[in-house]
């Protein structure tokens, strides 16, 4: 009855428009749960919760949903490590990670196979099919669980500098408190250094926002070239760069990491040198 | 429809004349040019119903040695190609659409070669 | 009126082009095994049988890309060759080698799909078709999506003697040629025409746009020992040298290079196999 007396108010040339924005509307509704339509809120709060991610395919068989914390892991490890060599997509559920895969040896089971020795320490094995126990499954799959974990955010973050919105890891690794692997026996190869290490100018479309200084030095440290190139960053031209801040937002580009998992886009001191330039131009 | 998609802006006009022309000017440059023992002519066609396969075979055979070739031999080799076409069209629907595929690829590389000598030449 | 519709139209697809694929995102790193895996289903479905599932590494550690590609004639991009039941029982695609008679490495190739009923008999989507056992067991070694399947081949005791690369396979397929460890066929009687051996073909620079990222090698000898002349040229590389334009924006979209170095061959993470050279001041 509604739609009926605003399609007469239409004219005849219009009608088509309405049952358009009806089936555009419904799509959306439809698509409105998923990860891809959702729009990405502030970090949170506590920071030992920054960069956590919930890994949870088929909570309601098995050993639960799996936590797993990067604070834990990129203090060890290099985001190239896990993310090329390894392959673990940047995204939760993505990867296709199975108790089968990891006893393969691949994803988790690259370092949680029980023999790879890391800080002169073995590795525990994840998803092991020898009879383990529940209390080893829960060191991972904790999702809802309490007093599982091994180790504890504050005690072991205790001496790293901190920044607005928790560690500073760039400073942690300058200090030498962190000693980054970047390479795998078994699973990385070695190749030759990429040596282009430019610094490029990113400008915005908006005259008041000051142009951003991107320094490949201190991006290919943890990432190398793979992890952004090509797929994150196809080529384009640095001086009209093809994406936004929405898109920033959105988890693509710049935040396919920064904002889930290297400092969040709300520190914009972080790239952008200084405040916007509201003077006429 | 076979030779229109096959052109890559080069007129072919398969012609009795053309035919004769070539063969002049084939003889003229001291008769047959030895290719690792296989002459080239352009007066060899299917003799015989499944003579395509044999000439095909032949035609198809020389893709390695291309840069080697001379235009007039490439020319010669396309028009071979272009005369398979029309018996590979009789064949049943699986066997002319992996025979035409095939003799695409063996056309279409010997049209390259024979485009990038004549840009060579410019 | 027209007005709302259209802001509320804009809106809406705005919102909906977020639940599109989208650029500026990493996914997964396809597995060691899985990667140049295709999924093959022309007519698999309508015949009542699970999808093909076709492995590139068994088959390039057997024979070159051109055998397939060239004399066979699949092409190169999935469910576009056609391949039928009834083309593989008369001795096409698949059923070239696939025949229970020929001989690979000594060992009989099994027989792929058996010949289908004899014209007249009404054949009908969704029917199932009685099957031996043993037959249905030889059905499932291709058609195998989703189904758990043991493979004759096991990809790591396979992989284990060749050497190593760091994306794709893990398998550096260059090397493994090059230093005899497999020896892929290029001739199948019968089949192949007999071509003699290619003269060495020269290398030549290829310079990127980008300044600063090192000049490629691009060595015609290395894609010839696969694909022979007629896989590239003149479908995917028509025109003469320097006059066919791309980008690694193309490339990434499958063409050009792409058309191998994003599936089966070498993925274009390995930066430094192509681009090798010194960067020139």
């Amino acid at each position: 009855m509604l739609m009926c007396s605003i399609q007469k108010r239409m004219r005849r040339s219009e009608r088509w428009l309405f049952p358009l924005v009806l089936a555009c509307a419904v799509f959306c509704l439809v698509n409105a749960s998923s990860a891809q339509m959702s729009i990405p809120g502030p970090p949170p709060q506590d920071p030992a919760d920054y960069g956590k991610v919930i890994l949870d395919t088929h909570s309601s068989t098995g050993p639960g949903g799996v936590v797993f914390d990067h604070w834990l892991h990129r203090s060890k490890f290099t985001c190239r490590l896990c993310h090329v060599d390894i392959g673990f997509a940047m995204r939760a559920n993505a990867t296709g990670i199975r108790a089968g895969t990891n006893r393969q040896g691949f994803h988790c089971g690259a370092c949680h196979n029980g023999k790879r020795t890391i800080d002169a320490k073995a590795v525990f094995a994840s998803c092991s099919s020898d009879g383990t126990t529940d209390k080893q499954c829960a060191r991972c799959h904790s999702l809802g669980k309490r007093g599982v974990r091994q180790y504890e955010y504050k005690a072991y973050t205790a001496k790293f500098p901190k920044g607005a919105y928790g560690i500073d890891w760039m400073a942690t690794e300058s200090a030498g408190q962190i000693k980054l692997t970047d390479f795998l026996e078994g699973v990385s190869e070695k190749e030759s250094a990429m040596k282009n290490k430019r610094d490029l100018s990113i400008t915005s479309r908006d005259s008041w926002v000051q142009p951003i200084t991107f320094s490949h030095e201190k991006h290919s440290l943890w990432g190398g070239c793979e992890l952004c190139h090509p797929e994150i960053f196809p080529p384009a031209r640095a001086e009209r760069p093809p994406y936004s801040m929405f898109a920033n937002i959105n988890g693509r580009f710049c935040g396919a990491c920064h904002g889930k998992v290297a400092f969040p886009l709300n520190n914009c001191s972080g790239c952008h040198p200084s405040g916007p330039d509201w003077e006429e131009h | 429809m076979f030779k229109e998609s096959m052109s890559k802006g080069s007129v072919l006009k398969p012609n009795v004349f053309m035919k004769g022309v070539l063969i002049v000017a084939l003889a003229g440059l001291g008769g047959v040019r030895a290719v690792g023992g296989s002459s080239i002519s352009a007066a060899e066609a299917p003799s015989a119903q499944g003579g395509w396969q044999a000439e095909f075979d032949d035609v198809c055979s020389k893709t390695q040695d291309a840069m080697s070739l001379s235009a007039e031999e490439l020319t010669v080799l396309i028009q071979r190609c272009d005369s398979l076409a029309p018996e590979i069209e009789k064949l049943d629907a699986t066997r002319k659409t992996v025979f035409m595929g095939r003799l695409k690829r063996c056309r279409g590389l010997y049209a390259y070669v024979l485009d990038s000598k004549k840009n060579e030449k410019k | 009126m027209r007005k709302a519709i259209l802001i509320a139209l804009t809106v809406t697809l705005i919102l909906c082009a977020q639940g599109l694929p989208q650029t500026g995102t990493k996914k997964r790193r396809p597995l060691p095994y899985e990667y140049g895996r295709v999924i093959i289903n022309n007519s698999s479905e309508q015949a009542d049988m699970p999808p093909v599932v076709f492995e590139h590494w068994i088959h390039r550690s057997k024979f070159t890309c051109r055998v397939c590609h060239v004399d066979i004639g699949f092409v190169m991009k999935a469910g576009a060759t056609g391949i039928t039941a009834t083309a593989n029982a008369q001795g096409f695609y698949c059923g070239t080698c696939h025949n229970g008679a020929m001989l690979v490495a000594g060992k009989t190739v099994f027989a792929s799909c058996p010949k289908p009923e004899a014209p007249g008999t009404p054949s009908q989507p969704g029917l199932t078709v009685r099957r031996s056992v043993a037959e249905a067991k030889r059905c499932a070694r291709c058609h195998s999506l989703g189904q758990d399947v043991a493979s004759d081949y096991d990809f790591f005791k396979f992989s284990e003697p060749l050497p190593k690369a760091r994306f794709g396979n893990g398998i550096d397929w260059e090397k493994a040629e090059e230093f005899g460890v497999i020896k892929p066929a290029s001739f199948l009687d019968g089949v192949s025409t007999l071509r003699k051996s290619m003269p060495v073909q020269k290398d030549f620079t290829l310079a990127p746009k980008v300044k600063g990222m090192p000049d490629i090698i691009f060595s015609h000898k290395k894609h010839t020992v696969w694909n022979g002349c007629e896989v590239c040229h003149p479908e995917i590389f028509a025109g003469k040298k320097g006059d066919t334009r791309y980008t690694m924006v193309d490339i990434s979209q499958g063409k050009f290079c792409g058309a191998c170095h994003t599936s089966v061959a070498f993925p274009l993470t390995e930066c430094q196999r192509c681009h090798s050279q010194p960067v020139q001041p």
